[in-house]
């Protein structure tokens, strides 16, 4: 009993860098992500290649070596030093996770973006022109909400994913949920507990998260045929 | 005749896709009131035609005007021609009413959401008056108790009625109908008709793309035949139902009487 | 500043044996891949087939077992699993020299088992869903045919499964490569943990985790690659109709 006395606090603590990371992390790769898709659909070769290759390698290595790669490789470099907006940056643990988790997460969302304006009905996009749309108006009030809606349920898992990756943050020294269980696992060897207990506070979270989007899907979703 | 400017003057309009050659010198004319209904078997370029006058298809060549404005076009690095003025081309299809094939109403919206929509954000008409015009719309075509349902729990003919308010909000000067009822089931296919008929009753300016032979000839003030791309015969309907000079003509005619959904 | 220093040092790493240790380290990675893969399929296919088949109570335990493992973050996972193990003492202490003494087998071990698990619990879903995906018709045949039920399964079901599951464990692949940094927490001498003793050693971090990034993303695409072939190969016969 007193364990949990001991180590809820700690871990709650934890749980508030846990959603500042995750929350930053998210809407800043969400933004960097639809520019992304938008550039991948848009028919300039060069914007779409860019894309294409940044999605590519952002996802084709671990969340660690991109975390080490800005966190000490970067912060390495005597121009990033010097650079007081950069080291700002990079020079501290939560905000070079909530960098890099940003820049990771914008390389799945903008695949998910990507096939949500993929499915876009042709025909919507061909009345919205029929009808004297400009270009921007028709991608503000047609095609954007239309992809966002079939893009909602990828990108829902693609926000837990990013909850998940938060914890990375613990190997930079970052005292978020992870960092101090396995500060407490390894002090008061009652790993299963303190597994528990921090395991329990992130299914927590999932759960809110889970039901908000159900919610949000229900609302937006509601011109789905029954 | 009076020297009134032509709703719609379409010349020499010329399209291929790649080296097929789907166009090739149309040609058309229609006053304001006249309703002109475009024929012809599958691959004649009808639609096609039809989809050049409110420049969904960018012709190779020709001129279009409507309303005595003419479109600009300028060729860009490749030689292909394009709008030279794109407000100019956003402005005239604000227009030019379209009606498609498969609806296209928007599917995230309800029925009273398609309708405002582009009166409000492209017109500038205050959401107010756009909604009571709306529903007065909604009510000429048959759906006055459906302004908050979604497209996916309408039947066909009612989102094709749907869309036909959503074109007429926009208060155009010329309708264009692209085989308006061939998507739909056949038992449907007269409620849309009705509208359309109606439609050109009050006096509306129409171009018709067409299988329904009998509605053809009963609305037209003009029947355009077209074949491989080329008008093979036109002029008024009884004229042409009843005396076509050409065989392409008759036979196609025939056809088309000979049995249900026939070409 | 700090890239021409970069450039100059190189030949001096290579000198040091570096590009060994390096690809030393990816063996592991690879290694311990494809053991947790392995076991991912194992975990992933009973689990599956006992959803698919809703053997009721076990249904609730896979449930359990895969919400859990879905919502928890994998570093999580892998410090439960190497902090409650007895002997972390001694994998410490080898943790500390870099190509020294062989990896502790016990690292080794721990690590598969926690990719292993986490991978398992997505495999659940990938084979669940692949084997929901066979056509009703191809078994609804079956029947009509007279075709025992173990036939069926054999002849029919299993092998359209296998197929179909292919994209699902595509991406559970590259799921699991990716985790296998992870593990270099608990000190296993696998690439990342390689890299991070050479950054640290060297002064070079930047050299050293560019090269480990392009390392995993040629694993990466040389996956791809063969996954490509692989669903070519099985979607061969399925070509026509």
């Amino acid at each position: 009993m007193e364990l949990i006395q001991l180590s809820m606090p700690l871990l709650l603590s934890g749980l508030l860098l846990t959603l500042k990371i995750s929350i930053f992390a998210v809407v800043i790769g969400f933004f960097i992500g639809l520019g992304l898709a938008i550039a991948r659909i848009s028919g300039s070769f060069m914007l779409a290649a860019f894309s294409q290759g940044y999605s590519s390698v952002f996802r084709g290595t671990p969340l660690m070596v991109q975390l080490f790669l800005f966190y000490y490789g970067l912060g390495q470099l005597s121009f990033i030093r010097d650079s007081a907006l950069a080291w700002w940056v990079i020079g501290d643990g939560v905000r070079c996770a909530i960098l890099v988790l940003a820049l990771n997460s914008a390389a799945y969302t903008s695949e998910i973006l990507r096939g949500g304006f993929m499915s876009v009905p042709k025909g919507a996009l061909e009345a919205a022109r029929a009808c004297g749309m400009s270009k921007w108006l028709q991608f503000r009030r047609i095609e954007f909400p239309i992809a966002m809606r079939q893009a909602l349920p990828a990108y829902g898992n693609e926000v837990i994913l990013t909850l998940k990756g938060s914890s990375l943050a613990s190997t930079i020294a970052v005292l978020e949920i992870t960092g101090h269980a396995k500060r407490l696992m390894s002090q008061t060897f009652a790993v299963i507990e303190v597994f528990a207990m921090a395991g329990a506070i992130y299914l927590f979270i999932n759960v809110v998260m889970i039901v908000l989007l159900r919610l949000t899907e229900r609302s937006l979703m509601r011109h789905m045929a029954a | 005749m009076s020297v009134e400017i032509p709703a719609v003057c379409v010349e020499g309009i010329e399209k291929s896709f790649g080296s097929l050659s789907v166009l090739k010198g149309l040609g058309l004319t229609a006053h304001s009131g006249d309703v002109v209904t475009l024929i012809g078997s599958s691959g004649s370029g009808k639609s096609t035609f039809l989809r050049c006058i409110n420049l969904l298809e960018q012709p190779d060549g020709g001129t279009i005007t409507i309303n005595g404005e003419l479109v600009r076009t300028r060729q860009d690095r490749n030689g292909k021609w394009q709008p030279a003025d794109r407000r100019q081309v956003e402005r005239i299809r604000s227009k030019v009413g379209m009606v498609f094939q498969n609806f296209n109403l928007w599917p995230h919206m309800t029925v009273l959401q398609n309708i405002v929509e582009a009166p409000v954000h492209v017109l500038k008409i205050p959401r107010q008056q756009a909604e009571e015009e709306a529903h007065a719309l909604l009510r000429k075509v048959g759906l006055a108790d459906k302004p908050g349902h979604y497209p996916s729990q309408l039947s066909g003919g009612q989102q094709q009625r749907a869309a036909i308010a959503r074109t007429l909000a926009m208060k155009p000067r010329l309708l264009l109908f692209d085989e308006p009822t061939s998507a739909l089931d056949p038992e449907l296919v007269g409620e849309v008709l009705r509208v359309i008929r109606q439609l050109a009753e009050e006096g509306n300016t129409m171009i018709i793309v067409t299988h329904e032979m009998q509605f053809a000839r009963e609305v037209s003030s003009e029947i355009m035949f077209l074949h491989q791309g080329r008008v093979e015969e036109k002029g008024a309907p009884e004229i042409i139902f009843k005396e076509a000079k050409s065989a392409r003509l008759r036979q196609f005619l025939a056809r088309a009487a000979g049995g249900p959904g026939a070409d | 500043m700090g890239i021409p220093y970069v450039g100059s040092a190189f030949w001096e790493l290579w000198e040091a044996g570096w590009p060994a240790a390096i690809l030393r380290g990816a063996s592991v990675t690879l290694a311990i891949g494809l053991c947790s893969i392995c076991l991912g399929i194992v975990i992933g296919t009973i689990g599956g087939l006992v959803k698919w088949a809703r053997l009721f109570p076990f249904t609730l335990a896979i449930d359990g077992y895969t919400t859990l493992i879905r919502g928890v973050p994998e570093l999580l996972v892998i410090y439960l699993l190497f902090f409650s193990s007895a002997e972390f003492v001694s994998q410490v202490t080898a943790a500390f020299g870099y190509g020294g003494a062989d990896d502790s087998a016990y690292g080794f071990v721990v690590g598969t088992v926690a990719i292993g698990v986490i991978s398992g619990a997505y495999s659940v879903e990938v084979v669940r869903g692949a084997l929901v995906a066979v056509p009703r018709g191809h078994i609804e045949a079956g029947r009509a045919l007279g075709l025992s039920r173990g036939r069926i399964f054999r002849r029919i079901i299993a092998p359209q499964m296998l197929r179909l599951a292919v994209p699902g464990m595509n991406n559970i692949w590259q799921s699991t490569m990716k985790d296998t940094a992870l593990i270099s927490v608990v000190g296993l001498q696998e690439l990342m943990r390689i890299s991070s003793i050479g950054a640290g050693s060297t002064r070079q971090p930047l050299l050293f985790y560019a090269v480990a990034a392009v390392v995993y993303l040629g694993i990466t695409i040389v996956s791809q690659i063969v996954f490509g072939v692989i669903e070519r190969i099985l979607n061969k016969s399925n070509r026509a109709g």
